[in-house]
């Protein structure tokens, strides 16, 4: 190392400190600059996120980083006495003389102190502000910028935080008292058509308490959901169906058998339908009426359903009817017994208990049965101990005169005087007349069953869920429209056709046999499909071309044949047009 | 022993002197003078490159008398033998009783100080050699003995670039031994008014004299001694390297219009044809500056233009403008920081 002149030793150091000094302070304004812009956005991120209270530290923090960094950075770039002596040579015209006497050669004495002579006159006499660095750059503009934006982010009111989305599953429900519930509930006063019937009635009932105790308590919205589900499933299974293979034949034959007797048509319809409600209704107004003609082609006509069930293997169907046949005689009689009181106690009753009575005999319909039954019940109230023993002794002498053209039975007539005779027995007479509107138990037992059905519907649309209709009947369609979602019977829905050949074991071949809806359904050709259709008849004078027809599929094809000719369809397509819609 | 200060201080004041003495005869070519003073101080030989008529031969001639040195010419002709410039032996008869024979050297003017070699590129290449081998070892040999020239031997050649047939151009190898190619151009008006006015009136007076064969070899020592910092010296062979094609700091132009770039040997001259620049100027350093000065005459000669650039005519002093142009002088956060500062 030259023993470099002490003087430009001195001088060359101040400038070098000085000239330092101001890059070192460049290199950290640019670093914090650079801090406080990435601090601002750090603090923007954390407002974003809703971590308020991290902001300033993290604005602190990010810029107290990037100023070591930067302080690092520029340590590392800091000036050689070389480079400081280059600059200052640039800056103060020197020929290089700096940079020269710098690095002046050990062996030329002499020369080194002659350059450093020079360098040091030039040095001494330089004017400070040729020597300036700009230090101060536009990046450092963003230092102020970045803290007070970083500052203001930090103040800022945090947004508001939109809820978290609860992970499926995981959302609680609860429910004080969800309507539908009370329906399934109801089943526990269903009828059962066994003990093990009304057993499982009740079970239904505890599933829905306990459904609806778990959703006061707070269940998972999934799991009730799924419970709900699993309760009109298990409802659906115990709603008595007969569409399928072991009873459809059963089915056919009965309705067939109820279907050939005039009075019993409605019937027939009603149990093709697969309504029992209907059915038993239908059943109980022909087993009301006065007129035995009509009674007696009931009976016999349940009597041949029943046989035809029974001789095509339709077990549930035939025991269904079994128990009809059975109501149906009993009905009888009560229908019988209250139309005998009735005309006892004609001189008791209203006008409108006495219009009642006309009906009940002309039509069996059970509102007038319904009506007349509290009318006599009231009417026997009244009576007084000696109205009431003229009454029973009135029955009386009917027994013992004969019972042609009596409706009642000995029997029975025997058991309503004897009624008569005694408090209890008339209480008990006067509950009887109570219950006689009554359904059977296979007709309360699916009324109990279908609105459970809607219950469950309704229980699982308070659960955010939309029903899924339950299996349709099988044949002719529900009929019951109660029922949210149910659509009539879909149809087979067997597919056709099967997968591309060709494909080279790329894509299996699909058999359009395995496909089969969910309704297995069949047209019955005696049923006409109750449905709508809107299609083209021949248009007549004054009316419009458009008719909405109703009935069978087949008529409305012929319809739109003729609709053809007065369509505006070229002549030369009418041919293909017309075959189009050909039944 | 008087201290550098004085000796460049004293070295600065009789440059000035020479180039005044000679400016004085020599009108119009400051700049010719300037350099030819370089390559006189660098130790080198000059080639100059002029149309006939543009005072070659009178700045030679010049700067001979005025350095009190020993001036021949040689005339290159195409007849010109090898002999003819290094001199040869003659047999000497002497003694009227009994002859004696000898071989005595008849000196060729190969032996002068200055020499000026005028157009060399009308001799053949043998003649050349001649001249170029004693340019180089600053001696000949005669029948087997060797002569050492004596210094300083300085050696001005030139060359007239319109007459170019029946010539021998110099190869490149051989052009590489003059330290600086410097073109002659014709003066402008106002000069040649000057030139009228001198050279048609009145005889002029002889230049005097002004230094003398040790003051020479002192400017020579002292030139040596100039002091090149390392960023300069870093400079200059980035300069020299950046002409070759092949280097990774050659520029696009050099990659296409050169084929061979200065080598060492004219990183060599620029050194020392920076050195004398410094010492011209009274600088005890080397600067950027002059390194830059003295690139076009060390090294036009040196590069060799591919086909692609003698076919689109670029020359090489156009390639050399643009190296000292593009490249950086200083490390680039410096060069910044200067810019920075306005």
């Amino acid at each position: 190392m030259t023993e470099r002149l002490d003087r430009f030793e001195q001088l060359f150091r101040r400038y070098a400190r000085r000239i330092r000094l101001l890059l070192f302070a460049r290199g950290v304004l640019s670093g914090a600059a650079v801090g406080a812009l990435v601090g601002a956005g750090v603090a923007a991120v954390l407002w974003r996120s809703g971590q308020g209270a991290v902001r300033p530290f993290a604005l602190v923090a990010v810029l107290g980083g990037a100023l070591i960094v930067a302080a690092v950075v520029a340590q590392r770039r800091r000036w050689s006495d070389t480079h400081v002596a280059l600059f200052l040579d640039a800056r103060l015209d020197t020929a290089e003389a700096v940079t020269s006497a710098l690095a002046a050669p050990t062996e030329q004495a002499e020369l080194a102190r002659a350059l450093q002579e020079r360098a040091c006159q030039t040095l001494a006499s330089a004017q400070p502000r040729r020597l300036r660095i700009r230090w101060l750059l536009p990046l450092h503009l963003a230092l102020p910028v970045g803290l007070a934006l970083g500052s203001w982010i930090s103040v800022l009111p945090l947004p508001a935080r939109a809820s978290a989305p609860t992970a499926p599953g995981r959302e609680l429900v609860k429910h004080e008292n969800l309507s539908g519930l009370d329906r399934i509930e109801a089943l526990e006063r269903a009828p059962g058509l066994s003990e093990a019937d009304a057993q499982r009635l009740r079970q239904l009932s505890r599933q829905a308490q306990k459904l609806r105790a778990d959703l006061v308590r707070g269940l998972e919205r999934r799991e009730a959901q799924a419970r709900a589900a699993k309760l009109r499933d298990d409802i659906a299974a115990e709603q008595q169906r007969f569409g399928d293979k072991a009873e459809r034949p059963g089915v056919d034959a009965a309705v067939s058998a109820l279907g050939a007797q005039r009075f019993t048509q409605a019937a027939a319809k009603a149990l093709g339908e697969g309504d029992l409600v209907a059915f038993d209704a239908e059943m109980q107004a022909l087993a009301n009426q006065a007129e035995s003609r009509a009674r007696d082609a009931a009976r016999a006509a349940l009597e041949e359903a029943l046989q035809g069930a029974r001789d095509r293997g339709s077990k549930k169907l035939a025991a269904l009817l079994e128990r009809q046949a059975k109501l149906f005689a009993e009905r009888e009689g009560n229908a019988a017994a209250l139309r005998e009181l009735a005309e006892h106690l004609k001189d008791k009753l209203g006008a409108q208990a006495r219009r009642d009575l006309d009906e009940l005999g002309a039509s069996g319909s059970l509102e007038a049965q319904q009506r007349l039954a509290k009318a006599v019940i009231e009417a026997l109230k009244g009576l007084s101990e000696a109205e009431r023993q003229k009454l029973a002794e009135a029955l009386g002498r009917q027994l013992s005169n004969g019972q042609a053209g009596n409706p009642l039975t000995a029997e029975q007539l025997e058991e309503l005087a004897s009624k008569l005779s005694t408090d209890e027995g008339q209480r008990a007479l006067a509950e009887q007349l109570r219950k006689l509107s009554q359904s059977s138990p296979d007709a309360e037992r699916e009324r109990a069953l279908e609105e459970a059905e809607r219950g469950g519907a309704e229980a699982q649309r308070g659960l955010g869920v939309l029903p899924v209709p339950s299996p349709g009947q099988s044949g002719v369609g529900q009929g019951n429209a109660a029922s949210p979602g149910q659509q009539p019977g879909q149809g087979n829905a067997a597919g056709r056709g099967g997968g591309a050949a060709g494909h080279a074991g790329q894509t299996p071949a699909l058999h359009g046999d395995e496909l089969r809806a969910r309704a297995a359904t069949q047209l019955l050709p005696g049923a006409p499909l109750a449905t709508r259709s809107l299609g083209r008849a021949e248009a007549r004078p004054g009316e419009t071309a458009r008719q909405l027809g109703t009935g069978n599929l087949g008529n409305v094809g012929a319809g739109e044949v003729s609709a053809v000719e007065g369509a505006d369809i070229p002549e030369a397509y009418r041919e293909q047009v017309g075959r189009y819609f050909e039944p | 022993m008087e201290s550098f200060e004085r000796r460049l201080a004293q070295a600065k004041l009789e440059c000035e002197r020479l180039r005044a003495a000679v400016s004085s005869v020599v009108i119009g070519q400051d700049e010719v003078v300037e350099q030819v003073m370089w390559g006189l101080i660098a130790g080198g030989h000059v080639l100059l490159e002029g149309n006939p008529g543009l005072g070659k031969t009178l700045l030679v001639r010049t700067l001979s008398a005025c350095l009190d040195l020993r001036f021949s010419r040689i005339q290159f002709t195409p007849d010109l033998m090898p002999s003819d410039i290094t001199g040869t032996n003659v047999l000497v008869l002497s003694g009227a009783s009994q002859p004696e024979r000898r071989f005595e050297l008849h000196r060729g003017p190969i032996f002068g100080q200055v020499v000026l070699a005028d157009e060399i590129n009308r001799a053949t290449p043998k003649t050349q050699s001649a001249l170029l081998e004693a340019m180089q070892e600053h001696a000949v040999t005669i029948a087997g003995q060797r002569h050492v020239l004596e210094e300083p031997f300085f050696v001005l050649a030139t060359e007239n670039p319109i007459e170019m047939e029946g010539t021998y151009p110099l190869p490149e190898a051989q052009l590489d031994r003059f330290l600086l190619k410097i073109s002659v151009r014709s003066p402008d008006e106002q000069q040649l008014q000057r030139i009228l006015r001198q050279t048609t009136g009145r005889a002029n007076a002889a230049p005097e004299r002004v230094l003398g064969v040790e003051s020479v070899l002192r400017l020579r020592e002292l030139c040596r001694e100039i002091a090149v910092a390392d960023p300069v010296l870093a400079y200059a062979a980035r300069l020299v390297n950046a002409s070759s094609p092949e280097q990774a700091s050659a520029t696009p132009l050099v990659r296409k219009a050169v084929r061979y770039g200065a080598g060492v040997r004219g990183a060599q001259a620029l050194v020392l044809a920076a050195k004398a620049v410094a010492l011209l100027q009274g600088r005890g350093n080397v600067a950027f500056a002059d390194l830059q000065r003295t690139a076009l005459p060390v090294l036009r000669h040196r590069i060799l233009r591919s086909f692609e650039g003698e076919a689109d005519a670029i020359s090489t002093d156009h390639i050399i403008q643009e190296l000292v142009a593009s490249l950086a002088i200083r490390p680039e956060d410096v060069e910044r920081t200067i810019q920075e500062a306005g």
